[in-house]
């Protein structure tokens, strides 16, 4: 207790950069978090759409694609994919990546850590966007063909716009895990917010002063849940908005950690 | 394909082995997720406002940090700070406290989703709170949360992963990594780790469900 309590400690955080250099790495973490998010949006849409599609073959193979990347541990895809990715992807991302970019996140690794997190995140939310739209009033559907709309229309128009809303809370959920996953890309040396925090602490400073490990990863952690609680803060208000505006309540969504958040709405 | 079958053949005790130690790992966290999340949705449902504050700040504590950062955390930092945990106690304790917090989110929903007539017509006919709470609520509470809980442990499986790759603890993926990094067969050990957890996650999902259609209430 004495050791955490220590104000040196505490102290040694804020002496020369040492929290820039975390708040610097955790930046990273949320970059990587976003960017996976924007593919594994688009990517489960298509998955959502393929497995419940009338040509039951697309079904079937949109099915099985889902299921064997949301049961795989997501540690274990980012490995593979880091492992197994030819040197030439990775070539040819550093070479494609944008100039805006910050320096880490140009790095070929990068482009690993971003597939692995996409091929998982986009298996779970294409179940989450199914059960949304699944979840939807058949009526909605036939009222819909009876109108003269064609599929694109359908979805478009009616289905979609439905749907997509109540996986709200859903999504964010998930987004609240996918960002604490991006600290597992610290396992391919990207220098995110853990990898720093080990950096940090590997070595002994000035005369063999020992690096607080313990307050460090204290740290660290702080700022993923004030982020995350910030995040489910705002999913819960979208929520309640959502819930006045439209007067129902949304139906849970199954089968995923994070499912919590909308069991405890209703 | 054939010397995949082989990879297989010739690493199977490592194989083997790891498997068995993410079994046993995954069933001590699950024990303490289980006894901690029952604690905490206790303080989450007490009559007591400190109480239940107490329970807010251990779920959204543990459910909002990285499992990575707690594992760093709980072994390194502890050892760092003098105190001689080791590998095990550090893995499984971070496992289940992590999971115990989704744990006791589903126990708590789960005795809200008891209708508040149920509690009133037991009262009324003479059940004491502890009665009510023992043969009316938590029966049925238990009906409801079969699958939300089916759910966390399947993702404690996955998250089973993590404990291997913070601290040296020679799980089904470490095993895997080391057969690939002796043989240069990537695709071969990352194969067989990940038919190793496709098997326990499809296992407890086929197990879940038999359980649900058994006692699921659907609501």
């Amino acid at each position: 207790m004495g050791y955490l309590f220590d104000p040196n400690n505490w102290e040694w955080l804020v002496t020369s950069n040492n929290f820039e250099f975390l708040f610097e790495g955790f930046l990273v973490n949320l970059q990587i978090a976003l960017i996976a998010l924007i593919f594994s949006l688009i990517g489960g849409l298509a998955l959502a759409l393929g497995r419940l599609s009338r040509n039951k073959l697309l079904a079937f193979v949109a099915g099985l694609w889902v299921d064997v990347w949301r049961n795989l541990p997501v540690l274990l895809v980012i490995l593979y994919v880091y492992l197994a990715m030819p040197a030439s992807w990775r070539e040819a991302y550093e070479d494609a990546a944008p100039a805006f970019l910050p320096d880490v996140l140009q790095t070929g690794r990068v482009f690993a850590a971003l597939l692995a997190l996409v091929l998982y995140n986009s298996a779970v939310l294409a179940e989450i966007m199914r059960a949304g739209i699944q979840s939807l009033d058949r009526g909605q559907s036939e009222a819909a063909v009876a109108l003269g709309l064609s599929y694109w229309q359908r979805m478009r128009i009616v289905i979609l716009p439905q749907g997509l809303r109540r996986m709200l809370p859903a999504t964010v959920s998930q987004l609240i895990t996918l960002n604490k996953d991006t600290t597992l890309v610290y396992i391919i040396a990207i220098e995110e917010v853990a990898r720093r925090g080990r950096i940090l602490t590997g070595f002994n400073f000035f005369g063999g002063v020992q690096a607080p490990l313990l307050q460090v990863f204290i740290v660290i952690g702080l700022m993923f849940i004030v982020t995350n609680l910030g995040l489910s803060r705002l999913s819960r208000r979208l929520e309640i908005r959502e819930q006045q505006r439209t007067g129902t309540t949304v139906e849970p969504v199954s089968g995923l950690e994070d499912q919590v958040a909308t069991v405890q709405a209703r | 394909m054939s010397s995949w079958l082989e990879l297989l053949t010739d690493n199977f005790g490592a194989l083997a082995s790891g498997f068995w130690v993410t079994l046993r790992l995954v069933g001590g966290s699950f024990a303490v997720a289980v006894v901690v999340g029952t604690l905490v949705a206790a303080l989450r449902i007490a009559p007591s406002n400190w109480l239940q504050r107490l329970g807010g700040v251990y779920v959204e504590t543990f459910r909002n940090i990285p499992l990575l950062v707690l594992l760093f955390i709980a072994y390194f930092g502890l050892r760092r700070a003098g105190l001689p945990i080791n590998t095990w106690t550090a893995g499984i304790a971070s496992l289940g406290l992590y999971t115990a917090a989704y744990v006791a989110e589903v126990l708590r929903s789960g005795v809200f989703a008891v209708s508040r007539g149920q509690i009133d017509a037991a009262l009324s006919l003479g059940f004491d709170q502890r009665d009510t709470l023992r043969r009316i609520v938590l029966p049925q509470a238990f009906r409801t949360v079969i699958s939300p809980l089916g759910s966390i442990t399947i993702a404690m499986i996955k998250n089973s992963v993590i404990v291997g790759g913070a601290v040296a603890i020679n799980d089904l993926l470490k095993e895997a990594r080391i057969i690939a990094s002796r043989t240069f067969e990537t695709e071969a050990a990352f194969f067989w780790a990940a038919v190793g957890y496709l098997l326990v996650t499809v296992a407890a999902t086929v197990a879940i469900r038999r359980l649900e259609q058994r006692y699921a209430i659907r609501r």
